[in-house]
């Protein structure tokens, strides 16, 4: 491990988390932390163990050692709703919405936890996030686009207004302009709420343009992890991670 | 031509019987991922209490109150202590059609151990008969038909309007996003098994006062009839139970009056054979919960 | 002995016979294959409605009391090749369906719908096999040796069906002991798996159902040539309930285990009670026995899902609790397999 610069007070912390599905554990001794209002991706090839991390984070699938803490609490192996509950907002990479249901009512389903004379009021501040949500509350999430499905997702987990985002791979499957969008323009605002953002992404070079901090996965394990804008200047993790020259800064 | 009428108004009183059932199975199935085949028996048990509580004087419809709330809690039990357990042992569907299979078995036979081998009817008036439309029809069996239309109501009012159930419908077309949105989907799957419970139960009274006379074994071909429509109608899917439940309660009973009473559910069989080679997902293809 | 010992005696072996063929059946698909199959019970009727109907004589022979197809009097073992043949062909349509159902769960339920409909057809439909009273008078096989009433016939039945047992058990083993088996429980195990390998799954779907079903259909040729008579209240749905309990009693995957599952769940606590004398109202003591094999099912379910023999093969042998998760874990493999080599 890299000796550690400073970093702002984590509010999610995972310590030697091993997890998998049953048999052998598909990742070990992966350790990261989140700060509020940070966002964190984690990079890495497909398979490298970037999906079970989460998953075993937000309570998915079982961690085997090592543990999780969110704030002072330590929610290792808590139940996925329950992790929900204590501030924590998973958007899957797929599967992500209530397909049959209409957009204002995955957002109801997202505020669940509400009071119900709260959910009027927070439907709204959600749709004064992403505007373009506001014509689109009577249509099913399955009609719509990929966009508008991932945005419906994320508002979904804002309903709660979380401490943490955790977000799987959310330009998966998008075209590359909307992808952008999505990184550069929305994930931020998701962050200028004030809350932690738990970023996996295939797009390492975006991932690495909007993030504070960058941990690398590979087979399971994390390589290394640092600053993103020093990640994008060394050449070793350039050339395997990035695949051509450095980025200038 | 009458006996077309006729038939048709029967149908119509079948048809009422099976929406509630197939109603409540397939959203057993759509919501908690349980084929349940001990539904059967619980309609059975359930139609058995509440003509305990007939014969001990009491008027039927209450007594279809009665059965609403035996199915209710029996079928309560069931899931509490034994499909959740099986269910958190991560046991695979088909396991769970062998436990929900050998529980029918045992529900069955408790009625018939109790009750015993010859057929029960209730004390029922069936009122005067009416004329509505073209159909000559019993008060009762008028009574039967706006019941089922009621619970339809009530059904559509709870999955669309209340917060409970947009909350099955989110866990039926996915449980694990659900949770992460911090519903407790167990008490949700608990309160559907409440809620179809006592469908099933007030379906099991009315499906014997429907036969006039019931036994401890009277709703294994009806269960079939069930999964017909069920299945004809799109799993998982509760209004397409209800249509699929409106097309077999007309056909079987038109046939019956046609061909013979016997085949009726050869013929719901037929239909569903039909359905499964044109359109294996059912007439009602896109989930719409 | 007195000879109603020696008929007890019999009765019972020739009855544990027949059970042990079935469940040897039963274990093929269920236990190696993983098929759950709800409606095994329709092939056993089928193989004892064509063995009767083939050793019958004409249906006005008799007095002309009952109505039914063929009637060809055939000689044994004809018969009981019919019946066999019977119950592997009445297995196609099942495989045919099987292969478009969309979830296991699915085609086991469409199995058990089935064979709750073929009961009422041929409940119903009198001319096909007599309707709900079913064939009598169906000739006891080598009848014409001996007197199919006299203790010499008795015993002689009781080693023909323990024969068979034996010979059945041997060609189940053959195939489940073979490299064949092994693919069969791959795919029981992991269906997905065992497809990315190359293995033809449908088809070994179908050859398993087929070959469990001329099983079945040989089991009730045997019945039928014993009790001569077979009517639709024999092989109604739960009948299917009992053997899939002897087999998840005595131990899935395990022929050792199905062999005493039917010793222990058909013949012992069914068939052997119902020499006891009754007790209470009609009908209580078989509601009971109904619950205690419902009970039973539960119960082995829970606490012993291996059943009382379980499976040899350690690596595979995983209750079917556990199976589900196997999937997920097979698939997972799968999916993260190529980046472990990075």
């Amino acid at each position: 491990m890299d000796s550690e610069p400073q970093r702002p007070k984590p509010i999610l912390i995972a310590e030697a988390v091993a997890a998998g599905y049953g048999g052998a554990p598909v990742i070990t001794d992966v350790s990261l932390q989140v700060a509020a209002g940070e966002v964190v991706s984690v990079v890495g090839p497909n398979g490298s163990g970037k999906s079970t991390l989460l998953k075993s984070l937000v309570g998915v699938i079982r961690v085997l050692s090592g543990r999780v803490a969110l704030g002072d609490r330590d929610i290792t192996n808590w139940a996925t709703e329950d992790v929900a509950r204590a501030g924590v907002g998973y958007v899957p990479q797929v599967d992500d919405v209530f397909g049959p249901l209409t957009v204002r009512e995955n957002l109801e389903m997202g505020g669940y936890l509400l009071a119900p004379r709260e959910v009027a009021g927070r439907v709204e501040r959600v749709v004064s996030v992403f505007p373009a949500l506001g014509r689109l509350l009577g249509r099913r999430a399955e009609k719509l686009s990929g966009g508008e499905r991932k945005m419906v997702a994320m508002g979904r987990v804002l309903m709660l207004q979380p401490q943490l985002f955790v977000l799987d791979e959310p330009t998966a499957n998008l075209a590359p302009a909307i992808a952008h969008t999505l990184l550069h323009d929305q994930i931020a605002r998701l962050a200028s709420t004030g809350a932690g953002v738990l970023l996996v992404e295939q797009r390492a070079r975006s991932a690495l343009e909007i993030s504070s901090w960058t941990y690398v996965m590979g087979g399971g394990q994390c390589r290394t992890h640092g600053r993103s804008a020093d990640l994008s200047g060394r050449a070793d993790f350039v050339e395997s991670f990035l695949g051509g020259a450095p980025a200038h800064a | 031509m009458d006996i077309v009428i006729a038939s048709v108004g029967f149908g119509l009183v079948t048809a009422s019987v099976l929406a509630i059932a197939s109603v409540a199975f397939t959203m057993q199935f759509g919501i908690t991922d349980v084929l349940n085949l001990s539904f059967g028996g619980v309609m059975i048990a359930s139609a058995f209490i509440a003509y305990v509580v007939n014969n001990a004087g009491v008027n039927i419809w209450i007594g279809v109150l009665v059965a609403g709330v035996a199915g209710a809690i029996i079928s309560y039990l069931i899931n509490r202590f034994v499909l959740t357990p099986f269910k958190r042992r991560n046991t695979s569907p088909i396991g769970m059609v062998i436990v929900t299979l050998a529980l029918g078995l045992i529900l069955e036979n408790l009625v018939l151990a109790v009750a015993g081998p010859n057929n029960v009817s209730y004390a029922m008036n069936s009122g005067p008969t009416l004329a509505v439309g073209a159909f000559e029809l019993t008060a009762l069996q008028i009574g039967m038909i706006a019941l089922s239309l009621i619970i339809a109501g009530a059904i559509h009012a709870l999955l669309r309007l209340t917060r409970l159930g947009k909350a099955m419908r989110a866990t039926s077309c996915n449980a694990g996003l659900a949770r992460a949105s911090g519903i407790r989907t167990e008490r949700v799957i608990a309160s559907t098994w409440l809620i179809t419970g006592a469908l099933c139960g007030i379906s099991g009274a009315a499906f014997a006062m429907n036969s006039g006379s019931f036994g401890s074994s009277s709703a294994e071909l009806f269960l079939v009839v069930i999964i017909a429509s069920v299945f004809v109608g799109g799993v998982g899917q509760p209004y397409g139970a209800m249509l699929g439940a409106l097309l077999l309660g007309l056909v079987t009973e038109v046939s019956a009056a046609f061909i013979t009473p016997d085949y009726k559910e050869v013929i719901a069989f037929i239909i569903l054979l039909g359905v499964m080679a044109l359109r294996p997902q059912g007439l009602i293809a896109r989930a719409t919960v | 002995m007195s000879s109603g010992t020696i008929f007890y005696i019999t009765t019972l072996l020739v009855y544990g016979g027949v059970d042990v063929v079935a469940c040897l059946g039963l274990s093929l698909q269920f236990g190696t294959a993983g098929i759950t199959n709800f409606g095994f019970i329709i092939y056993q009727a089928a193989g004892a409605y064509v063995a009767a109907v083939l050793s019958l004589p004409r249906d006005t022979a008799n007095g002309g009391f009952q109505t039914y197809v063929l009637g060809l009097h055939l000689a044994f073992p004809l018969p009981w090749i019919g019946g066999a043949v019977a119950g592997g062909l009445l297995a196609i349509p099942a495989g045919l369906v099987v292969r478009r159902s969309l979830r296991p769960d699915f085609a086991g339920v469409s199995m058990l719908v089935t064979a709750v409909i073929l009961n009422t057809v041929v409940d119903n439909f009198v001319p096909l096999f007599n309707g709900a009273a079913g064939v009598a008078l169906v000739p006891s096989p080598l009848g014409n040796l001996f007197n199919p009433q006299s203790l010499k016939w008795q015993w002689m039945y009781s080693g023909i069906a323990l024969f068979m047992c034996i010979v059945v058990l041997l060609v189940i083993r053959l195939i489940t002991e073979s490299p064949y088996g092994r693919s069969l429980r791959a795919m029981r195990e992991d269906e997905t798996a065992a497809k990315a390998v190359g293995k033809n799954t449908d088809r070994m779907r179908m050859t398993v159902l087929i070959t469990g079903g001329a099983v079945a259909g040989l089991s009730g040729a045997i019945l039928v040539g014993f009790i001569n008579l077979w009517a639709p209240s024999a092989w109604t749905y739960p009948e299917t309930i009992v053997l899939i309990a002897a087999v998840i009693i005595g131990g899935r995957g395990n022929h050792y285990g199905a062999i005493l599952g039917a010793a222990l769940v058909p013949l012992g606590f069914l068939e052997a009670t119902r020499f006891i004398p009754a007790f209470g109202p009609a009908g209580l003591v078989p509601a009971l026995e109904w619950i205690v094999t419902g009970l039973l099912i539960l119960v082995f379910l829970w606490f012993r899902p291996q059943g009382v023999i379980p499976e040899r093969r350690h690596r595979l042998a995983r209750s079917l609790p556990a199976q589900a998760a196997a999937a997920v874990s097979g698939a997972a493999e799968l999916a993260t397999g190529p980046a472990r080599g990075q």
